[in-house]
């Protein structure tokens, strides 16, 4: 009896495997049944996901806030109810114009290298089971989205849509480990490819044995092949350092990515890039010197006793 | 008979599916975060027998292939969840005094998160993904684990009582 059993097990875990297997094998091989279920369950957790990024969007913020609050307990049990009121109403208010200004930048780009864009939410910060970095945006293949273009923000490339569903998509971000992108220096047009590190900092290596990078270059996305994946001209980053080893065959660099990747709020996908390649339009502005002015002090005209 | 078990914690498994899908994914945690589906799972498996731990594993592996944000191939995460699922039941199984103490499941479950993690990244390495740097890796996986060791002991109790009222045994905790 007690073999039974054990042989049972055993059955059960082989069909367990053998089903898994199996599965793996067709999801290689490319069968779209497999897909679609994918695509059915992004479908139906999209809402979800959109809700609970309003939802928890305004209140992580409102915990932050809490804990600045130097009130004692008596004067905030009084006050509390208007308090909370008016910090929610300041907290959505000021959650609602960060991401205005977010989306005045990503227009304000899209606006000069004239994309034609379609602008999105991020609704979802990706895995925490894996070490892919991601996000899930609230537009899809109903808003003429579909895989390998290019997403946007205000300060220049966020990554590439891997998947579209119906009504979301998948962003893969410049900053995961499978990134790669076609990139150009501004001004020299050197080229090189520059690939995801899993960090804010991304490696460039130049093609050319001959040309040079230095601190400071601006990075620039060269574009693709009918502008899938990479639309021309988009600012990827600067260069902070040089690794000039000696033997190396090319130039090899960190690249500080220019989005910030922990704020970002909404995003823009590029439908259709300009005819005309906007080359180094969209570098951004070096910040303007802050003039100084220097103090002298010197000892006020006191009587000595 | 079993069938109908796991029809009464499908709803359970596939809420919590959810809430991970939803929410927990929304907020940054400093280490990679955790998922509350994985512990959730693996705290039920370790309360079963193998071939219920096994069968779970199965079924949640097939959710976590179903993300939206999962990144390697269909069947991934459910072959690593099986065999999680069955070592991690297979482990406790039959020594009551190893299932009834409270350090012991905690310990199992982040082995069992920390080890699943990484053969999930191993056999996507087999696959042709990318894991990116080694040094942010590891402390995914440790970070991960830690807040395992966090969570755990708050999912104990519930999770004991559930477990106990479907597979109609004592509550251990």
């Amino acid at each position: 009896m007690r073999n039974g059993g054990e042989n049972r097990g055993r059955l059960l875990l082989i069909i367990l495997i053998v089903t898994s297997l199996l599965v793996i094998t067709l999801d290689l091989r490319g069968v779209k049944l497999i897909q679609g279920l994918r695509e059915g369950t992004q479908g139906a957790i999209s809402p979800i996901q959109s809700f609970g990024s309003t939802v928890l969007s305004p209140v992580s913020n409102f915990f932050s806030d809490v804990t600045h609050l130097g009130r004692t307990r008596s004067e905030i049990s009084k006050l509390k109810n208007e308090n909370e009121e008016l910090r929610q109403a300041l907290i959505a208010r000021t959650d609602a114009d960060g991401q205005l200004q977010q989306l005045q930048s990503v227009l304000d780009l899209a606006g000069t290298a004239q994309y034609k864009i379609v602008n999105a939410k991020v609704i979802s910060q990706g895995s925490t089971t894996s070490f892919t970095q991601t996000i899930t945006i609230d537009a899809g293949k109903s808003e003429g989205i579909s895989e390998n273009m290019t997403v946007i923000s205000g300060q220049g490339l966020v990554g590439v849509v891997r998947i579209a569903y119906s009504h979301s998509s998948l962003v893969q971000l410049a900053t995961d480990p499978g990134f790669r992108i076609g990139a150009r220096i501004a001004g020299t047009q050197q080229i090189g490819i520059l690939s995801g590190e899993g960090t804010s900092q991304t490696a460039l290596q130049l093609l050319d044995n001959q040309t040079t990078v230095k601190v400071g270059d601006v990075l620039l996305a060269r574009g693709s092949l009918n502008n899938r994946p990479f639309v021309p001209g988009v600012p990827i980053g600067e260069v902070i350092s040089v690794d000039n080893a000696a033997g190396a065959v090319t130039q090899v660099a960190s690249v500080r990515l220019f989005v910030d990747f922990s704020s970002l709020g909404v995003v823009a996908v590029v439908l259709k890039a300009p005819k005309m390649d906007p080359r180094d339009a969209l570098v951004p502005a070096k910040p303007a010197p802050v003039p100084t002015v220097t103090v002298y002090a010197q000892p006020s005209e006191t009587s000595t006793p | 008979m079993l069938i109908r078990k796991f029809l009464a914690i499908l709803p359970l498994f596939i809420l919590i599916y959810i809430v991970q899908e939803a929410f927990i994914t929304q907020i940054k945690l400093i280490g990679g975060g955790f998922s509350l589906f994985l512990i959730f799972t693996l705290l039920w498996a370790a309360l079963s027998s193998p071939e219920v731990g096994a069968l779970t594993g199965f079924g949640a592996g097939i959710l976590m292939d179903l993300s939206q944000s999962s990144n390697g191939a269909m069947g991934q995460w459910t072959l690593v969840m099986i065999l999680a699922g069955f070592s991690v039941a297979y482990l406790g199984y039959g020594d009551d005094n190893f299932r009834a103490s409270p350090i012991s499941l905690i310990f199992i479950v982040a082995a069992g998160v920390f080890l699943s993690r990484l053969v999930h990244a191993i056999l996507g390495l087999l696959l042709g993904a990318e894991i990116g740097s080694l040094t942010q890796a590891l402390i995914s996986l440790v970070g991960s684990s830690l807040w395992t060791i966090a969570i755990v002991p708050l999912l104990m109790p519930l999770v004991t009582r559930l477990h106990a009222s479907i597979f109609e045994t004592r509550a251990r905790l």
